[in-house]
């Protein structure tokens, strides 16, 4: 069930896009405004961190996003349909620009599973933000979308065009490399 | 096997997954630069007034006053360059129209070729001035060409009557005529 906060933000968001579809530019600044701050994070965070990558694939999502406006049904949050228009782009982006690299599973698997690094106790954010940015891309989107955007398995599947079983083992390798990443990391820190 | 409970967030990782900032701020720019692209597009209207404040630009002052001003000045320079082009041309094509009259079949198509050409270039022109351009010499120049194109159809369905294009354009300028409800006063356009 929708809360009351929600439904209100949900009208409002409504109201703006149809002044939007009028042309109004003041209702298209308060709509951006309002939701280009968390879009810019999800992408320049699929993007690995590159600026200049975010700016664009933002700017096309709401070339988008404002296109297809007179379609978008409200069935959804506002919100989360215009991320999973930039999530779309973004990886529309990373292909066209042959950043790409496809991550293939490893032939033993089982080898991952019992000679990974542990859980690590403590992790500082700006360490593990660096560590998700320099995952292959493939990992870091899975991981990107289940751990720290919350999407299910099913969903990821669809909104990429893979099996479910793919994002899981996506995920699973994700969180070995990102594991093995930081304690790596933290092992550096502790020799300097 | 990627269900398997031990590759799963320990809390400490799952806290730090839940601390990561879910906004950022983009740089400034990107909004101004997201308008221009919707406008661009035509999503979004394109600002025609000037902003009711002063505004300083190479030194001098632009008061909305001041810009009204300029802006009748250039439509009345606007307008007197029209009334000497249209006298200037009328002379020039009735200077065409006698030479037409004592031509042979070969010079005729010779200037049927030539004025097409002329009348082909001069739209082509037109369509490349930047968007700043005047919306009514735009208007008026496509007015004038609609009508040229008609008459020319009507010209050469006298000469071929079972000229398929020829009849064709004349139905859809017919129907234009038509369906088209006047939405300013009629205005007589000399075009030659």
């Amino acid at each position: 069930m929708r809360g009351a906060s929600e439904a209100v933000a949900l009208d409002s968001d409504r109201a703006l896009a149809e002044q939007v579809l009028a042309g109004d530019e003041p209702a298209f600044r308060q709509l951006y405004r309002r939701h280009t701050p968390r879009l810019f994070l999800v992408v320049l965070r699929l993007v690995a961190g590159i600026e200049e990558d975010a700016e664009d694939v933002v700017q096309e999502t709401w070339l988008k996003a404002v296109g297809r406006l007179e379609g978008f049904r409200w069935e959804a949050a506002f919100g989360s349909w215009l991320t999973a228009i930039g999530i779309n782009v973004a990886r529309e982006t990373l292909r066209r620009r042959g950043r790409r690299r496809e991550v293939d599973l490893p032939e033993d698997h089982e080898s991952l599973r019992t000679s990974g690094p542990a859980p690590l106790a403590a992790l500082d954010p700006v360490d593990l933000e660096r560590a998700i940015r320099a995952l292959p891309e493939g990992y870091r989107t899975v991981l990107l979308l289940h751990d720290v955007e919350g999407y299910r398995h099913e969903e990821i599947a669809e909104r990429l065009g893979v099996t479910a079983g793919t994002s899981k083992s996506q995920l699973f390798h994700a969180r070995r490399a990102l594991r093995a990443a930081l304690g790596d990391e933290r092992k550096d820190q502790v020799h300097v | 096997m990627f269900d398997d409970p031990r590759d799963e967030l320990s809390p400490a990782e799952q806290e730090a997954f839940d601390a990561l900032p879910r906004e950022q701020q983009p740089p400034p720019s990107l909004e101004q630069r997201t308008v221009a692209l919707l406008r661009a597009h035509g999503h979004l209207a394109t600002p025609i007034t000037a902003a009711p404040s002063r505004h300083r630009w190479g030194g001098m002052h632009w008061s909305a006053p001041w810009i009204a001003g300029a802006a009748a000045a250039a439509l009345a320079v606007f307008a007197s360059g029209v009334a000497v082009g249209q006298y200037v041309g009328t002379r020039n094509a009735a200077l065409v129209i006698d030479a037409n009259a004592r031509g042979s079949a070969a010079e005729l198509a010779g200037h049927v070729q030539r004025a097409g050409s002329l009348y082909v270039a001069a739209l082509a022109s037109l369509s490349q001035l930047p968007d700043s351009g005047s919306h009514v010499a735009r208007d008026s120049a496509r007015i004038v060409a609609l009508r040229v194109l008609g008459e020319a159809a009507q010209e050469i369905a006298l000469l071929a009557p079972d000229d398929p294009l020829a009849v064709a354009v004349l139905r859809g300028l017919n129907q234009r005529s038509r369906d088209q409800v006047p939405t300013v006063p009629s205005r007589s356009v000399v075009w030659y």
